[in-house]
């Protein structure tokens, strides 16, 4: 009994750090159009942050490994320098990256941003370790005493408050002016413009408001495995978190919350009670091969979803792919001078 | 220190023919059909592996390469015929086609790494001893890589420039609606452009294993971002420009691996991406209205 009470609390860890990424993910394409291909590098720099300053100087017992950024940081500051970290780079990344081109140059930019980063870090083991990775990351919540399954369901539930919490914070935020004029830039992004919305400012925007999402979750899933090398993110990652988005339905939250639950979590879980066929190693490829299908087959089948965005009513009958209008979403920013 | 440069540039050449002949099937791909196509290394570790099984029932690498191309060609073909096509029907735009491909991508290479036990095998064909060239040391077979580059350029430009066909592949390039008004088979070059950008795809697999003298699932999936940068900086649909790039990205690889490390050499190419975009915006500023697809 344990052992499953174990194992679900291991499921609520990682359902509840692919929500902050499917939320951070929906915010930046279901919302404003910006592709972000390289999420997983700024979930990384969360992890690699969080890591760093709670493990302490890399001498004496640490000093197989080899880090910067070293500090043996009390409990909450490892976690946000994580989201401090997230948002600084992706800021940096934005500035050279975010220029106003189309969305598949834009997503294949990304892809190589992403892939360099990852040969660096991978080469460079001064930065973090190289591809061993950091290792024994303390666990934050340790001095509480706790049985070690109380202790799952205790990280398990400090992960749900931060859930909850960024999901009421994005949630404002997308109903806010600032929320519509994203969507406005998403749908019309010239008309947007010459309505005097600052499109370079609003993507730069965006893209640091994922980022710090992304950095904080880095955080605490670090922070709950005690572990993390380049293995742990390559590009196929960011493309999971993708898929569950599209499943699910972009540009709305329940969307979003149904197709974590249901990609990376159920369908990516469920395939780990299947008896193992061929050789080791052999389920692990066919997992990304049906995650590659799956996406594909989304996108043919329901390219909207599984829970689809709600137009507004001047939208209504527009094409799946297609643009809608722009007025419903700047109503209340320009309403009061044509009222 | 004079040596150690000029030598690091004679393997940049090399590097950069392996890229420039990717990057010219990948450009005219994306030039006309305006898939930004991420499956591409897919395919050509599709093209390496076809090669390591002819040549390891000994055949000999030459029909390797012809293997390579015939493979490359077959599959891209029947991914554009087959599935992309489906997709832009379905009134997918490009960025939804670019994530189409990329999930493709996934899937040829776990597939791969699936069929392939996740092993890397050795490719020692063609191997024989280094000469001197002054400063310069060489295996014949980079020369032959060399060669090969020059001989599929030279071959390229004179199919786009000198032949009827060629002429109709760059008015389908430059604007798909007027070519069709023209009474030109746009179905038919669309066919043409699959098979032969597949086909130097498909080559370059082959001709990169052979220079790295092994082949695993991620022989592809690694190269496919400098090609994809030489691609882009060349301009969409160019291949003087993209053998171009490839030699500007190819020899800086190169020359920061010989003073700075290997570390960063890969990423020093990059570098040279993030530079242009930077410094030439045009490169990669495409107009609005450019955004259809053009598959059938």
């Amino acid at each position: 009994m344990s052992a499953w009470s174990f194992y679900l609390s291991t499921l609520a860890v990682y359902f509840g750090v692919d929500v902050l990424s499917g939320i951070s993910l929906n915010l930046q394409y279901g919302y404003a159009g910006v592709v972000n291909l390289a999420y997983i590098i700024f979930q990384s720099v969360g992890a690699y942050v969080a890591a760093a300053t709670a493990l302490g100087p890399d001498t004496g017992a640490a000093a197989f490994q080899h880090y910067i950024f070293a500090a043996n940081l009390p409990f909450p500051v490892p976690l946000v320098l994580a989201t401090l970290a997230g948002g600084a780079l992706a800021g940096i990344v934005g500035l050279f990256s975010l220029r106003r081109m189309r969305r598949d140059y834009q997503g294949a930019i990304m892809l190589i941003v992403s892939l360099i980063a990852l040969q660096v870090v991978t080469a460079d083991v001064s930065l973090f370790n190289g591809s061993n990775g950091l290792t024994g990351v303390p666990k934050p919540l340790s001095w509480l005493p706790l049985s070690p399954l109380a202790y799952q369901w205790v990280y398990a539930g400090w992960v749900c408050i931060f859930c909850i919490a960024v999901y009421l914070l994005v949630r404002w935020l997308s109903r806010s002016p600032w929320g519509r004029a994203l969507k406005a830039m998403r749908d019309q992004e010239e008309a947007a413009g010459a309505l005097g919305l600052n499109i370079t400012v609003l993507r730069l925007q965006v893209f640091v408001v994922g980022g710090l999402i992304a950095g904080l979750s880095g955080g605490l899933l670090v922070e709950y495995i005690g572990a993390w090398s380049p293995g742990a993110w390559g590009y196929a990652e960011t493309f999971v978190i993708f898929t569950a988005i599209f499943v699910g339905g972009l540009g709305n939250y329940r969307g979003v919350v149904l197709g974590v639950l249901l990609v990376p979590v159920v369908f990516l879980q469920v395939t780990q009670f299947l008896p193992q066929i061929g050789y080791p190693g052999l389920m692990d490829s066919l997992e990304w091969v049906v995650i590659g299908l799956l996406f594909m087959l989304c996108l043919l089948v329901r390219p909207r979803g599984l829970l689809p965005e709600r137009k507004p009513l001047a939208a209504e009958g527009s094409l799946p792919f297609e643009a809608t209008g722009l007025l419903p979403y700047l109503g209340r920013r320009f309403g009061k001078s044509a009222a | 220190m004079l040596g150690t440069l000029v030598s690091a540039i004679a393997f940049g050449i090399v590097l950069a023919s392996v890229i420039a002949i990717a990057a010219m099937g990948f450009t005219i791909q994306f030039g006309l059909t305006n898939v930004l196509n991420l499956s591409y290394g897919g395919i050509m570790t599709i093209g390496g592996f076809a090669a390591y099984l002819v040549t390891s029932h000994g055949l000999s690498a030459w029909y390797g390469l012809g293997v390579g191309a015939v493979a490359g060609a077959i599959v891209t073909l029947l991914v554009g015929r087959g599935i992309f096509t489906m997709y832009a029907r379905r009134g997918a735009r490009v960025f939804e086609m670019m994530m189409v491909t990329l999930g493709l991508g996934l899937v040829i290479d776990y597939g791969l790494q699936a069929l392939s036990r996740n092993n890397v095998y050795e490719f020692t064909v063609l191997q024989s001893a280094p000469f001197r060239l002054g400063p310069i040391i060489l295996t014949p077979i980079q020369v032959i890589i060399i060669g090969i580059g020059l001989a599929l350029f030279a071959g390229l430009e004179a199919l786009l420039r000198l032949t009827r066909i060629g002429k109709a592949l760059r008015a389908m390039a430059a604007d798909p609606a007027l070519a069709r008004a023209c009474g030109i088979r746009t179905r038919q070059i669309i066919v043409l452009t699959w098979l032969l950008s597949g086909a130097l795809c498909g080559l370059a697999g082959v001709v990169y294993i052979i220079n790295s003298q092994s082949v695993g699932y991620t022989t592809g999936e690694l190269f496919l971002p400098l090609v994809i940068a030489a691609a882009i900086l060349g301009g969409a649909g160019s291949p003087a420009g993209a053998v171009l790039a490839s030699l500007l990205m190819g020899v800086v690889t190169q020359v920061v691996a010989a003073y700075g490390g290997s570390l960063y050499s890969t990423a020093a190419g990059f570098g040279v991406l993030v530079i242009v975009l930077l410094s030439r915006p045009s490169a990669v500023l495409t107009k609005q209205a450019n955004e259809e697809l053009t598959l059938a």
